[in-house]
């Protein structure tokens, strides 16, 4: 089959406690919309559930969204497990309200792009699809 | 050339396993990867959990897992839910819904885009059912929406269909018009904590004492309370597996559909077929023209 017709496969949830998911729903719908298919997990999810459902799902990306202002805690933590499971090719980006001087220490720890507020869709959808990792099989 | 990720798998690696579903969900290599992974080492019990978006499929799973747990069972979900024709992108959304513990391997959930529309079947699902079978699992619970065809078409790839079935879905004449019943091997009336479920089970009854000889087993379910959960289960267990039976007919229509749908899934940015949408789209067509014209570029 061609390439271009093989789907994404996005696990986007939110990680603790956070109850803003406006942003994310609009953003599983424009993956949706591109062709990607999304595994959308929601509100309160643990790292653990997270990193099983990237598992069990073949993931090519998590994308976590944090409003709280927790993510210096939280995604480090996703970003772990992933390793320790054996998923360090799942790439992770992530959404929502991130001071800019955390910006680089995200970075440092794994986290390949990060989308602030007013980020145009096509942008996330253009970067999913030109950094699709590839795999020993 | 899948032959390290045949070996993981045979080692019960559980990634292997996801990536190989991929491939066989996508229709690639399938044959190679089923010849290599071998058949299952035991009997797997595959039991399709269907009915309206709604009516609770996803919680009753979830509820099946940790029953099917409690009793020492291993569990591998796979729920299907729709793929747009036209972007091919899937919003799914269920697995969530069934909390089972993220550090318990006796679980294994995936989520399945169902190409095409009618009968809510992801592509290739038979393949993906051995693939998980070889695995071995003890239980596979097969969640899918479906009325009508959709349902006869899983019936056919499944040991026990679970209809679901819930109060206040209108009257008893719905359930003769989706002709459902004859495909069920048991019905479930669930949120059965809700009024009104003891007269749809009523009528239920009622419907299916019109067939002589249609003896399907009916249970009031309640997620919530857990009420049913149990006997529910135990029937599920108690039921003979009955895939792999003859060919049917009905099953190589099954496969032209899906022939159907992969081609034009491929054919996406066929030029041929976007100058039709595109000429249908701007009104100079009929549907009907445009849709024979569509099916012949394929």
């Amino acid at each position: 089959m061609d390439t271009a017709t093989v789907p994404v496969r996005v696990v986007l949830a939110k990680v603790g406690l956070d109850g803003h998911d406006r942003g994310i729903k609009v953003v599983a719908r424009a993956l949706r919309d591109a062709g990607m298919h999304v595994i959308y997990a929601g509100l309160w999810q643990t790292p653990e559930a997270v990193v099983r459902a990237a598992a069990d799902e073949d993931a090519d990306w998590v994308g976590l969204s944090l409003l709280s202002g927790a993510h210096l805690t939280l995604v480090p933590r996703v970003v772990d497990l992933l390793r320790e499971a054996g998923l360090g090719h799942v790439r992770v980006m992530v959404g929502g309200i991130i001071p800019e001087d955390d910006v680089p220490k995200l970075h440092a720890m794994g986290v390949a792009r990060i989308f602030g507020p007013g980020t145009p869709l096509d942008e996330i959808v253009g970067y999913l699809r030109d950094n699709v990792g590839t795999r020993d099989a | 050339m899948h032959d390290a990720l045949l070996a993981r798998f045979r080692q019960g690696d559980r990634l292997a396993l996801s990536r190989l579903l991929t491939l066989v969900a996508r229709g690639e290599s399938v044959e190679a990867i089923l010849a290599g992974v071998g058949p299952p080492a035991k009997p797997v019990r595959v039991v399709a959990v269907t009915g309206s978006g709604g009516v609770g499929k996803s919680t009753l799973v979830g509820k099946l897992i940790e029953t099917a747990r409690a009793a020492g069972r291993t569990v591998a979900v796979l729920a299907c839910d729709p793929q747009s024709p036209l972007s091919g992108g899937a919003l799914l959304g269920d697995r969530f819904r069934m909390p089972a513990r993220p550090d318990d391997a006796g679980v294994f959930i995936r989520s399945l885009a169902a190409a095409g529309g009618q009968g809510a079947l992801a592509e290739h699902l038979d393949a993906v059912i051995r693939l998980v079978e070889s695995f071995g699992f003890d239980v596979i619970l097969l969640e899918t929406v479906g009325a009508g065809q959709g349902d006869t078409v899983v019936r056919d790839l499944v040991d026990v269909l679970v209809l679901l079935l819930q109060p206040e879905t209108g009257d008893d004449l719905q359930w003769e018009k989706a002709g459902l019943f004859e495909v069920a091997d048991r019905i479930v009336v669930h949120k059965a904590d809700l009024p009104g479920a003891d007269r749809v089970e009523a009528q239920v009854k009622t419907s299916l004492g019109l067939t002589a000889g249609l003896d399907v087993p009916v249970f009031r379910v309640s997620s919530r309370t857990g009420a049913g959960l149990a006997e529910l289960f135990a029937s599920i267990e108690a039921a003979p597996l009955r895939r792999g039976v003859a060919r049917s007919p009905r099953e190589l229509l099954r496969r032209a559909q899906q022939l159907m749908t992969r081609r034009f899934a491929e054919r996406q940015n066929d030029p041929a077929l976007r100058d039709v949408l595109a000429r249908w789209e701007r009104g100079e067509m009929e549907s009907v023209a445009a849709l024979l014209e569509a099916l012949a570029t394929t």
